[in-house]
């Protein structure tokens, strides 16, 4: 693939810390064996560059100048109320609580007694009583991925979660992923998700540095679901970060018939952030709401790559991205939308906006829509925009002052993505998290 | 009281004067009406008044209550009690109408220096000063103005002006749009607000908005002048001859 591109500092670091490291990785021979054909598979591709299509925007050979040493082992464990302050409004939320420090699962701060109904382990438990499930755990979805590879060769922990058949949970699952760590890791979680038929659930991620944290990281964070017949699912993710952190986000979804699949990523503030969504319909009926906020200021670059294949006939997928970017802020948005042949009657419509508060901010949209049945409904649209001065001046002559004008009207923008969040504490909890972003971002 | 003294404006990066020597003192409990042909000047004079930046103020002055409003910026001045109802309200995306309300209010009332209202204080004035302009409340949780129809927009900017009760109201051809119930609703609802102290200026094309809210002075504002004042008895001369004059006159 890279045949005359040298290796860079990073791919060489990630390739000799798995050596160094393998040992101490959870999961038996068989494990060990999926580790080390994934980092063969990664040191085959290597970091992916801008002459690949779906890297078009976000160079990682040339931007991931090094590879931080993999945290490995036992974590610290904070406080529960350093918990709370780093998920900020995230954690008045009454949920189940799945908490992992710097890779690290910690049964401490998670929920003891879990409902009928919902199973949760930890990863790593999962990999060393199980070794035969390694496959399932830890195989690779997508066999030329680099992302995915290295995350298959280095998770440490995240939580394999299954909801049974029918099983309504009354509280949203929240999987805390808090990074402790003062030195600079790089972090790499898995969570693998199983959804009964016609369950309903509420699952959110929430990927948070404790104070005193290193300023940097990289987090390289997996999630696979497969959402069964007649379920519906709310997949909430959100990264908070502090302008530095890096993350690298995979997410696997399988959409069984009738099922509704409704995923929000709530991206504020990362250095460099990609987040990556396959999602595949598996059978007729299903229904998929993928969307988004991102938010970057300074030189914070957010990437949202989605996938969407329709390979059953009768599905519905609806996107909606809404990016607010300042300073020299960059916000991505790639959406291919595949339409197999005989999938007729698919209606996909896809909508990808930024506002943009800088002259030197940057949007990139790009919209892929691959269709090969003909009777089916696709459309996209794209939009950038600074905020209507139109709009400032009929709030300033009500009395708004300019400044908190253009708070409103952003909040606004934001607003509107949110919207398809459904179940409203956590709805009310993301916008107040970007809320606290917002203010935040004009003092750094 | 409203002072404008030999008001010239233009739009700013053009070279047209629109407004060019504009002389109106509107004395407080008075309401003066401002009708004209198309083109007049009537909502510039009504933009300017409220602070629009597109304007250029080139001479002249305007003065409320002995204050400079050309030196504020439009928040300031609705600081001051200047209101401007819109002739094309403004469609706001996602932000809800009680939300847009509230905020309005509480950031008049902190530089009034009057506590903010609590949640249930504000819903109760909403609901109260909503119901008689016959708006359903329900109306005010979607976003300010979106999918309102013409007369529902209208209905929506004198729902603001009742709550944020200025003392200086401009109305820009409020009328424009509304079917007979309807301007009588608004009309009533601007009636209501009538008081010592408190000045109007209602801009508009037609008589027929007069019949409703009597002016105490009727003004035609023509190439950018006043070029004559009256009685309420003068909106209906107008009615009757049309601007022709003031077209052929300047």
């Amino acid at each position: 693939m890279n045949v005359g591109l040298m290796k860079t500092k990073a791919e060489q670091a990630f390739t000799e810390s798995f050596d160094a490291v393998a040992a101490k990785l959870p999961g038996g021979e068989a494990v060990r064996e999926l580790r080390r054909r994934a980092i063969g598979t990664f040191a085959a591709l290597g970091l992916p560059h801008r002459r690949v299509e779906e890297w078009k925007y976000t160079d990682l050979r040339s931007v991931l100048k090094e590879a931080f040493a993999p945290a490995v082992g036992k974590a610290a464990t904070p406080s529960e109320a350093d918990l709370n302050a780093a998920l900020g409004p995230l954690a008045a939320l009454d949920v189940y609580r799945v908490v992992v420090i710097d890779g690290a699962f910690n049964a401490g701060l998670s929920t003891a007694q879990l409902p009928e109904g919902l199973a949760v382990k930890p990863l790593s438990a999962a990999l060393a009583e199980s070794p035969e499930a390694g496959e399932s755990i830890v195989g690779m979805k997508r066999d030329q991925d680099p992302i995915e590879a290295l995350n298959s060769a280095f998770a440490t922990d995240g939580a394999v979660v299954r909801v049974a058949d029918g099983a309504e949970l009354d509280k949203p699952l929240l999987l805390v992923f808090a990074r402790a760590s003062a030195e600079r890791k790089s972090i790499t979680t898995r969570n693998v998700v199983s959804i009964g038929k016609g369950a309903k659930v509420t699952l959110v991620e929430a990927f948070v540095p404790l104070a005193g944290s290193a300023d940097e990281d990289q987090h390289n964070a997996a999630t696979e679901i497969v959402v069964g017949e007649g379920a519906a699912v709310t997949h909430v993710k959100a990264i908070v970060e502090n302008g530095k952190a890096v993350h690298l986000g995979s997410a696997t979804a399988e959409i069984g018939a009738d099922a509704t699949y409704r995923a929000f990523q709530l991206t504020a503030g990362p250095g460099l952030a990609r987040n990556q969504i396959f999602v595949k319909f598996t059978g007729e009926g299903g229904k998929l709401d993928c969307s988004g906020s991102f938010l970057a200021a300074n030189n914070e670059h957010i990437d949202t790559t989605l996938v969407v294949d329709h390979a059953v006939p009768h599905c519905e997928s609806r996107e909606l991205y809404k990016g607010v970017l300042d300073g020299r802020g960059r916000g991505i948005f790639q959406g291919k939308v595949i339409v197999q042949p005989g999938a007729q009657k698919t209606d996909g419509k896809q909508m990808a906006q930024a506002l943009m508060l800088s002259p030197d901010a940057e949007f990139d949209s790009k919209p892929e829509l691959e269709i090969y049945a003909d009777d089916v409904i696709c459309g996209h649209g794209s939009t950038a925009a600074e905020i209507d001065p139109e709009h400032i001046f009929y709030c300033k002559s009500r009395g708004i002052p300019e400044a908190e004008a253009r708070a409103l009207l952003i909040e606004a923008f934001v607003g509107e993505a949110m919207e398809k969040v459904e179940d409203e504490p956590v709805r009310e909890a993301l916008m107040e998290t970007a809320r606290v972003w917002l203010n935040k971002r004009t003092a750094s | 009281m409203l002072e404008i003294r030999n008001l010239h404006v233009k739009i700013a990066d053009e070279d047209t004067m629109i407004l060019k020597g504009v002389d109106l003192v509107i004395p407080k409990g008075e309401v003066h009406a401002i009708m004209g042909p198309n083109g007049s000047g009537k909502s510039t004079l009504a933009y300017v008044l409220a602070g629009r930046e597109d304007y250029e103020v080139t001479e002249g002055e305007i003065l409320w209550n002995g204050e400079n409003l050309l030196e504020m910026e439009p928040d300031e001045r609705a600081a001051k009690g200047v209101f401007l109802a819109f002739q094309y309200p403004m469609e706001i995306p996602g932000v809800a109408g009680l939300t847009f309300l509230r905020t309005a209010l509480n950031a008049l009332r902190k530089r009034r220096e009057q506590p903010e209202l609590t949640t249930p204080e504000f819903m109760k004035l909403v609901r109260e000063r909503a119901a008689k302009l016959n708006i359903d409340v329900e109306m005010l949780k979607r976003p300010v103005n979106v999918g309102f129809s013409g007369g529902e927009k209208k209905r929506s900017e004198i729902l603001q002006m009742a709550l944020l009760e200025p003392s200086l109201c401009v109305l820009d051809e409020t009328d424009s749009g509304l079917d007979i119930d309807a301007l009588r609703i608004v009309a009533d609802g601007v009636n209501a607000l009538r008081s010592p102290d408190r000045a109007m200026l209602v801009i508009t094309h037609y008589q027929r908005l007069l019949n409703y809210i009597v002016p105490d002075k009727v003004h035609v504002l023509a190439y950018g002048r006043i070029q004559r004042t009256g009685d309420k008895e003068l909106a209906v001369e107008l009615e009757r001859s049309g601007y022709a004059e003031f077209t052929k006159a300047a």
